[in-house]
């Protein structure tokens, strides 16, 4: 039955090249960890697309883990040439914060002047791998999520698929 | 290990997690208050899953959080959304949501955000956190038993190659 089940590895590093891209490029990243949710989504709208068979949610956490890595490392490489820009815009917001309020808030540009965001080489690859472990949890999210959105329903119980079904919904958030 | 027990772990550990999270976020700001050379690295952390924007951040120790109001939300909302779970789902009966209660949920975060986004009307900082509290809600219901299921699966794949031999 293992063997039916399509291959994980394109739709992750597709869902993942994308999401990781949006989530490095300065000003595109507003939407915060709702890429890497969407990039598990997408990975899962294409493993579904080339599934024969119902897929579960745990293949849905699966594939959107693969993405989460994927997206991760496709991000911290994106990042690199745009550190520059992003320090820039981090200092006009400050700039602007001032224009606005009388009082700006106590340390704020301490914060900036002491170089919040500077990492050393060392701390950036801790920081990779803190970011594999966030990213591999939102990448499953939007993979378990994608799975219920676009998921076949499955043709027969017993088929060595589908054990997570959708809820009646008796009991709902 | 029984499919259960799993079960249970994979709640306690997904509960830790976001616990500790939440407890980062706010670490940052009291670091950046004590001049902690530790806050540059927190805030450089959450630099990719956020775009930090002081203007659209909490303050918190005189600093802002290391995430913006938002995604204070949702990390909120998920972790309420955990605490609820086993009242609502119980442990051992994972099913996802219906995607009808996704969508509506999903509305609120979807027209702030586009709206803000092409500057139809700029929302305040306790908006943009209350929509997301509300999106984060529902997002462990999917988490744990996407988890669930899969460990379940795995179980019973072991048990029926088990039986063939």
């Amino acid at each position: 039955m293992n063997d039916q089940r399509p291959g994980m590895f394109v739709p992750a590093l597709i869902g993942g090249a994308v999401a990781g891209i949006l989530s490095g490029i300065p000003f595109v990243n507003c939407l915060c960890c709702l890429w890497i949710i969407g990039g598990g989504m997408l990975s899962a709208y294409l493993l579904i697309k080339d599934s024969p068979m119902p897929l579960s949610a745990g293949d849905g956490a699966i594939v959107g883990i693969f993405t989460g890595i994927i997206a991760a490392v496709m991000e911290f490489i994106i990042s690199i040439p745009f550190k520059a820009v992003t320090d820039k815009f981090m200092r006009n917001m400050i700039d602007r914060f001032s224009e606005y309020y009388e009082e700006m808030p106590r340390g704020l540009e301490s914060w900036f002047q002491e170089g919040a965001l500077e990492t050393s080489f060392l701390w950036a690859i801790i920081g990779l791998i803190i970011s594999v472990v966030i990213f591999s949890a939102l990448g499953a999210l939007g993979g378990i999520i994608g799975i219920s959105l676009f998921g076949k329903k499955p043709a027969q119980k017993g088929q060595g698929s589908v054990d997570v079904h959708k809820d009646t919904g008796d009991r709902q958030p | 290990m029984a499919p259960k027990n799993v079960i249970v772990i994979i709640y306690l550990l997904t509960l830790t997690g976001i616990i500790i999270w939440l407890g980062i976020i706010f670490l940052a700001p009291y670091l950046a208050s004590e001049s902690s050379p530790l806050a540059g690295f927190i805030y450089a952390l959450f630099s990719p899953t956020c775009h930090q924007i002081p203007s659209r951040c909490f303050f918190v120790f005189g600093h802002p959080l290391a995430v913006c109001a938002r995604c204070l939300g949702i990390y909120a909302g998920f972790l309420a959304g955990t605490l609820i779970y086993p009242f609502l789902k119980g442990f051992f009966s994972p099913s996802l949501p219906r995607i009808k209660n996704f969508i509506l949920i999903s509305i609120p975060i979807l027209l702030d955000t586009a709206a803000n986004l092409f500057g139809l009307w700029k929302s305040s900082e306790w908006l943009r956190f209350l929509i997301g509290l509300i999106w984060g809600v529902i997002l462990p219901f999917y988490f744990l038993a996407g988890f669930s299921d899969y460990f379940i699966r795995r179980h019973k794949i072991s048990l029926e190659i088990h039986h063939k031999k």
